[in-house]
């Protein structure tokens, strides 16, 4: 296939987002995203040729697959992930459908219950304020999964990886699907 | 199978795509058999030139449609044929090269596909310039047509056809605007392993287009345009709001000139008329004024003349009273001196007696001034009772003295030779025991006498170390007798007696003296006290008529210092008036000077102040005069009145542009800037109300984008019912193992929720009971409605409008028994490379069975390649999906796919490849040959 460079008018500021390993939101990037939309094969092929997985996840986010996480990242992944982890299965509690999620309004109120109801859990790795767990979400929200607005945050559809995640995992916890378990470890970020 | 089943018959090419002749039988499934790279693909792909007919929507895969045109129409002698059973009868649809560039043309007839009517006698293909007649010969009156009006009789547009044509529709299209999709997804079916699932979703949506509300919603420009008037007038509040303090201020300042103007016009003629008068009221008062003051001058000088008189007389009269009291004095004092004189005699009297007095005295201080002076009479009386005492002692002695002693003792020479040693008085004393001379031995003293007297020669005693000569003394002591001595005794007590008087008489001399000189004083004083007296006797004489003098002195001094200080008074009186006059005079004079200067000031010959009163002013009330000593103040006031008013034009003005600049444009519509801010102050005093209104407009704005996207929102409705019309279509059997596979929307959740927010905020403004519902009551202000709006436009900026395809996106859910079914967007990760093959290629024919009209079925032809990737019981049963759906189904593979009806192989000769009739071997099942007529 031929690129036409010309025609991919938002390589750079695209490239810029998902090689810093942040997730590409429709709702936060409408431009970037339409562009995507408009010239996906033509941008998988290039990023391909430059070594990048671009994964456009039709729900609304793409980003760079990679298999390597640094520490920090990882840190950040798994925080993140017992952090999402622990709100869907509180909203889950509240009656909340989770692909909702996008409706969510994460707030200090929240938050704290949240921290209420888990301390224990989330002491467990070493996140031991209501503070750091806003600090996770601020680190989040610079990668795309969610956004700060209005002194909220919201989760943005990247939250579909947690998600996805997630459902393999309770999957895997049928003692038939076993194999699951090794392939839900790849790293998220 | 019935051969009453309208649709495609055959496919021949001749002398096309590497063919001399290929004869392909489409009136049933198809296995077309050959070995890689031989031409299976270009022989199904020349369906293209017939069915598509335009060229770009034609797809030849790697091959451009250039290049492909070349290898179809290598000369004017290559053709591809298609016989096709329409309800009007057989047809054949043609396509000839016209050599010249590998150009082609259409042609069509009815009637059935004879080989024979393309080949002449010797063999050769018909060239196409010959083709029309050689047609016609064969008794088939085909006609050339242009491609676009094929393209109108193959898909049955009416409208385009000519009355005559025949009947050649093949693809009754429920819509015939929908055959340039049809075509598409035609090109596509004969690829299939193509189709995407975007394309999936183009295509669906360009079939169910005419359900569905097609317009593309400029989201933006929709609410700028409903919100355009909403959003201006709140701009125009706002800044408005804002600036509220200064549009006070400017409406005070407006109301100041409006007064201003009104006083102007009112003062202006006056003002004038004033100047006009100023020159004449000024000479003529300045005159007046110096004439006043001329008099006041005169009358000063004659105060100032009289007052010197005044003083003169004054000084005078002082004099004289001065003097009458002098007078007045010193006849007191006399009185009082001679208080106890009774008259002059007595004075006269005194005064004789006193002078013969002194006469007296003079006389003997005369007599006495003849004698010594008492010190040498005092010297003469001590001499003589010295003289006295002696006598008395020789007297007393005369008997024992030392001189008798010395006389009766001693012989004469030493006798006297002692006597004259001796003092008198040495030798006057009495010898006696116990006296100063003592006579103790007369021998011894004899001797002695005896002794010195020997040292004594010519009287010259030589004592040793001493010589005296005695003839120069005098024998001290001649013994006087007593009687002798008593004489003279007698002879020194009246010497004494004399001399005592004298000393008396000389010594009062100086008391007299004295005593003449007090006389002579006294009748000095008393010669001045008669001469005194007399004058007192005159003074008495004159007593009363000094006495009346004085006081009328006196009078005369207190008249002259009354008027004296009357003057005074007059004096500074007319020094005031002066003062006052010159006063007037400068005062004056700084008028004429501010007039002059004023009248230079004067701005009120330029515009505005030169059609004033054609502007809107407020009539001055106020009772309006001018008096000429006011005109300066009065001129000054009303230039200063101007300057304001200037002043006031020109802050407006400039408040007025910053307000234009800040964006206040609302009311510059008006006439006149001052009309403008008439507006803009009406509008200010009712900012509440437009508030309001800006809120119902709001509202209203609200309905009015709302219903735009209602269409929107209806159009999903309805684009999600045809889906599950749609699902059920291609559920109609089974595919491959998949229990489930459906094509199903998935709404893009936030568009759809912004769309729902503003439809479900137009509603209840619309029900118009909820504004409380609203943050602050405001829909402007509406956070919600505000995140849906930027939303929607965020969205429809990026995409260049808002469609109904961007409300969701498509997903192909897929289960296999026993599995819970999936969600995969891209349709090739679905599932296994067969089943997707089938689940594309059903998707495809669904979609074009869904734009046929079900009333006219016609059966056409798809293709598969790679057939061999589907097993059979799936070939089976995609050749019974392909039926139902009007479709015969081309399988291309190396080898023999024995489910469909025929299988053809292709046949190389001479590098050429070729297929005919007799190649094709029909597979029939035992009943179907059974069923063989
Ligand atoms: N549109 C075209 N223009 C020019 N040449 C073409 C075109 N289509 C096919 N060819 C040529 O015709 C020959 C046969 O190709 P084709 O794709 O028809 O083979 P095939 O039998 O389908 O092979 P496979 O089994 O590999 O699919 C090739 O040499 C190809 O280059
Ligand atoms: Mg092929």
């Amino acid at each position: 296939m031929t690129i036409d460079f010309a025609a991919l008018t938002q390589l750079q500021p695209l490239f810029k987002l998902l090689s810093s390993g942040a997730h590409l939101n429709r709702l936060k990037d409408t431009e970037l995203w339409v562009e995507l939309e408009n010239h996906q094969n033509h941008y998988e092929a290039l990023f391909a040729a430059l070594g990048f997985v671009l994964i456009v996840d039709g729900r609304g986010f793409a980003y760079f697959k990679t298999e390597l996480a640094s520490t920090y990242t990882g840190k950040l992944t798994r925080r993140l992930a017992l952090l999402l982890m622990l709100l869907f299965e509180y909203q889950a509690d509240q009656g909340l459908h989770l692909f909702q999620f996008q409706q969510w309004r994460l707030d200090t109120p929240l938050l704290g219950k949240l921290w209420q109801q888990y301390y224990a859990l989330f002491e467990a790795e070493e996140i031991n304020s209501p503070k750091t767990l806003k600090e996770i979400l601020d680190s989040a929200s610079r990668v795309g999964f969610l956004v700060f607005e209005d002194e909220v945050y919201r989760l943005l559809p990247a939250v579909h990886r947690y998600l996805d995640l997630f459902e393999e995992l309770a999957q895997a916890e049928r003692p038939d699907h076993d194999h699951i378990k090794d392939e839900a470890k790849e790293d998220i970020l | 199978m019935s051969l009453a089943q309208y649709g495609f018959q055959k496919l021949v090419l001749l002398n096309s795509a590497g063919y001399s002749r290929a004869e392909l039988p489409l009136d049933d499934s198809v296995s077309i058999i050959a070995p890689n790279n031989t031409g299976k693909t270009s022989l199904i792909n020349a369906l293209q030139f017939l069915l598509i007919l335009d060229k770009r929507h034609m797809d030849f895969g790697a091959h451009s449609v250039e290049n492909s045109r070349r290898f179809y129409f290598p000369d004017n002698s290559a053709y591809i044929l298609l016989e096709v059973l329409l309800p009007s009868g057989m047809a054949v649809i043609g396509c000839v090269g016209k050599g010249l560039s590998h150009d082609y043309e259409y042609f069509a007839y009815q009637g059935s596909l004879d080989l024979d009517d393309y080949r002449l006698d010797d063999g050769k293909l018909v060239a196409q310039p010959k083709l029309i007649g050689r047609l016609f010969e064969r008794g088939k009156p085909a006609k050339i047509y242009p491609q676009a009006d094929l393209r109108a009789l193959l898909y049955g547009n009416r409208q385009k056809q000519r009355s005559d044509d025949p009947d050649l529709t093949i693809f009754p299209l429920e819509f015939t605007s929908q055959a340039a999709t049809y075509q598409r997804i035609l090109t596509r079916t004969l690829r299939l392993d193509r189709l995407d699932s975007r394309e999936v979703k183009n295509y669906l949506l360009e079939i169910f287009k005419n359900d569905l509300q097609d317009r593309s919603v400029d989201f933006k420009s929709e609410w700028d345009k409903s919100f355009a008037d909403v959003n201006y007038d709140k701009s125009q509040y706002d800044t408005v709001f804002r600036n509220k303090a200064l549009i006070a201020a400017m409406e005070d300042s407006q109301q100041t000139r409006l007064a201003l103007r009104g006083k102007i016009i009112l003062w202006r003629p006056l003002i004038e008329k004033g100047l006009n008068d100023w020159e004449d009221y000024n000479n003529s008062a300045s005159e007046q004024l110096r004439q006043r003051l001329r008099a006041l001058d005169e009358e000063a000088e004659a105060l100032e003349n009289r007052q010197k008189t005044i003083y003169k007389d004054q000084a005078k009269v002082e004099t004289a009273l001065k003097d009458q009291k002098k007078i007045e004095l010193r006849y007191q004092e006399l009185n009082i001196q001679f208080q106890f004189v009774s008259d002059l005699a007595q004075l006269q009297t005194q005064r004789q007696v006193l002078q013969e007095q002194r006469d007296e005295l003079v006389r003997s201080i005369g007599n006495a001034e003849q004698q010594q002076s008492p010190e040498a009479i005092k010297r003469n009386i001590a001499k003589i009772s010295k003289e006295q005492t002696d006598l008395h002692r020789q007297l007393a002695s005369l008997n024992n003295n030392l001189y008798l002693q010395l006389q009766k003792l001693l012989p004469t020479d030493s006798f006297d030779l002692l006597t004259r040693l001796l003092a008198k008085s040495v030798l006057s004393l009495p010898v006696a025991q116990g006296n100063a001379v003592e006579l103790n031995d007369q021998t011894t003293f004899r001797s002695f006498a005896e002794k010195l007297e020997e040292r004594l020669s010519a009287n010259r005693l030589e004592l040793p170390g001493l010589l005296l000569d005695l003839s120069a003394l005098e024998p001290n002591l001649t013994i006087k007798t007593a009687q002798e001595l008593e004489a003279e005794i007698n002879d020194c007590e009246h010497q004494l007696t004399e001399s005592n008087n004298l000393l008396k008489t000389v010594e009062t001399l100086t008391q007299q003296k004295q005593r003449q000189q007090e006389m002579e004083r006294r009748i000095t004083e008393l010669e001045r006290d008669v001469k005194n007296y007399e004058e007192l006797l005159s003074l008495q004489a004159g007593a009363s008529e000094r006495l009346q003098a004085i006081e009328d002195l006196e009078q005369k001094l207190k008249a002259l210092e009354r008027e004296e200080s009357v003057l005074g008074e007059q004096k500074k009186t007319i020094v005031q008036t002066q003062e006052i006059h010159k006063a007037d005079q400068k005062e004056l004079q700084s008028q004429h000077q501010r007039i002059n200067y004023a009248r230079h000031q004067r701005i009120d010959q330029l515009p505005p102040f030169n059609f004033l009163d054609q502007l809107p002013n407020l009539p001055c009330m106020a009772a309006a005069e001018l008096a000429m000593p006011s005109l300066a103040d009065c001129i000054e006031s009303y230039n200063r009145d101007c300057q304001k008013l200037k002043q006031i034009d020109d802050q407006l003005n400039q408040h007025l542009g910053e307000l234009h600049r800040d964006g206040v444009s609302k009311f510059q519509a008006q006439d006149s800037a001052e009309q403008e801010l008439n507006s803009l102050f009406n509008y200010t005093a009712q900012l509440s109300q437009e508030q309001e209104a800006i809120e119902r407009k709001a509202r209203s704005a609200v309905v009015q984008v709302a219903a735009i996207l209602r269409d929107l929102r209806d159009s999903l409705e309805t684009f999600k019912r045809r889906m599950r019309e749609f699902n059920n279509k291609i559920n109609r059997r089974q595919l491959s193992d998949l229990k489930v596979f459906k094509i199903e929307p998935r709404e893009e959740e936030a568009l759809v929720k912004a769309i729902q927010t503003l439809i479900s905020t137009s509603e209840q403004v619309e029900s118009g009971n909820s504004f409380d519902l609203f943050d602050h009551n405001a829909v402007l202000d509406d956070k919600d409605l505000n995140k849906a709006k930027d939303t929607l436009i965020a969205e429809g900026e990026a995409r260049g409008g808002l469609r109904v395809e961007h409300l969701f996106r498509l997903v192909f859910i897929i289960a296999k028994e026993n599995q819970t079914p999936a969600e995969f967007e891209d349709i090739d990760s679905a599932a296994s490379n067969g089943t997707v093959l089938m689940a594309k290629l059903i998707t495809g024919l669904a979609m074009l069975n869904q734009m046929q009209d079900p009333r006219k079925a016609i059966k056409t032809a798809c293709y598969l390649d790679e057939a061999a990737s589907l097993d059979q019981r799936n070939q089976r049963n995609l050749i019974e999906i392909a039926e139902e759906f009007g479709f015969t189904l081309i399988f291309a593979s190396p080898e023999p796919q024995i489910t469909a009806r025929y299988c053809v192989p292709i046949g190389t000769t001479k590098g050429k490849n070729h297929i005919s009739r007799l190649n094709w071997q029909i597979l029939e099942t035992i009943s179907d040959v059974g069923n063989q007529p």
